[in-house]
């Protein structure tokens, strides 16, 4: 094998390892909108559908859960781009590490919230050359699981659920783990950390609250809003002391 | 599914997508404008500062456990600290999801063996 040859396939690897993780948070709920969505009336097939054209998991049990309870169309289809409006600012953080393929916009089908948490620490610190074929590795894997978890749930979720309970409130818990691992080296001044810790801490609350899907936004912003009081107070003792 | 439904699953999917691809063409304009297209230079600091505490955001939600109570906290807890614990002997992405897991797990069965 050449070096070039060497040097794509352990990027094509690196990226399905980075990607393992995801398995354990994606599958438990791809199974579980697969059974929810078959009972609610939609066929195996429709279901399979839904999660490979959609791909986007909070939006999606809106979009079965409202379809199924009558609600007009155009207010389904406001809702689930209002949810999955956090997406806007997934591309332009990642756009710099991106080359001019014109590849990389029909990719962007695959930016899950937890593939851009993994392509935002990983892309960075990889070649130029190597961050294609790893972003596709990483984005194929956690694509496939929320397709097949999907499929799984539509066929056989009533029987998996009831016979292995306890697989499904154990494996999620490897998103949290992940999303830790990617913010841990993030920790690097006390604006940075003041800033996380309001974020995590508003996000936990809000969520407690029952607010879940306005919860990623607002904390998010609340994030900012205190990044910049802190830098604003910074350079106020800075100018005094300077 | 009708017609209907299928045009709407279809426009739904058309529309998430646009979300994803479309802001970032804008930045790619955005950086060849700038002819600094390999650098984090050219990115309004509040897009910077955004992208990090979104992740932080989507940790604080999945925090919380799908059944909330005193076993599910104190294992989230548990499997939080091991996984920090891991990841500052290892620096991998693997390793401490997988201690954190297995922990989580662990305090889960063994809680409810107490119990």
């Amino acid at each position: 094998m050449s070096s070039v040859e060497a040097a794509k396939s352990s990027a094509w690897q690196q990226g399905a390892r980075d990607a393992l993780p995801l398995l354990g948070g994606y599958i438990p709920v791809a199974i579980s909108f697969g059974l929810i969505a078959v009972q609610s009336g939609f066929s195996a097939l429709e279901t399979v559908l839904i999660s490979t054209l959609i791909y986007a998991g909070a939006s999606q049990f809106l979009f079965i859960a409202m379809v199924a309870s009558g609600a007009p169309l155009w207010l389904v289809l406001v809702m689930t781009l209002l949810i999955n409006a956090r997406h806007l600012v997934y591309g332009p953080n990642i756009a710099p590490y991106l080359s001019n393929s014109r590849w990389w916009p029909l990719l962007m089908h695959g930016l899950t919230d937890q593939i851009f948490a993994l392509a935002h620490t990983r892309l960075p610190q990889l070649a130029e050359k190597d961050r294609m074929s790893w972003y596709i590795s990483a984005a194929l894997i956690a694509w496939g699981s929320w397709i097949v978890g999907t499929a799984v749930g539509a066929i056989a979720g009533a029987e998996i659920t009831s016979r292995w309970p306890l697989l499904g409130e154990v494996m999620p818990f490897a998103l949290p783990a992940l999303f830790l691992v990617l913010l841990a080296p993030r920790f690097t001044s006390v604006q940075w950390t003041l800033t996380m810790l309001i974020t995590i801490v508003a996000a936990l609350v809000l969520k407690l609250m029952g607010m879940t899907n306005s919860a990623i936004p607002l904390a998010a912003l609340c994030g900012v809003s205190l990044f910049y009081l802190v830098q604003a107070k910074l350079k106020a003792e800075g100018k005094a002391h300077g | 599914m009708d017609k209907s439904l299928w045009l709407l699953m279809l426009a739904c999917a058309l529309g998430t997508f646009l979300l994803r691809a479309l802001p970032l063409l804008w930045m790619r304009r955005h950086l060849v404008r700038r002819s600094i297209s390999n650098s984090t230079e050219a990115m309004p600091l509040w897009l910077t500062v955004l992208a990090p505490t979104m992740i932080a955001a989507m940790f604080g939600v999945s925090l919380v456990p799908a059944h909330p109570g005193l076993s599910s906290w104190l294992a989230t807890l548990l499997g939080g600290l091991c996984t920090i614990l891991v990841w500052r002997r290892t620096r991998s992405l693997g390793w401490p999801v997988c201690a954190g897991v297995t922990v989580y797990g662990l305090v889960v069965v063994l809680l409810r063996l107490l119990a």
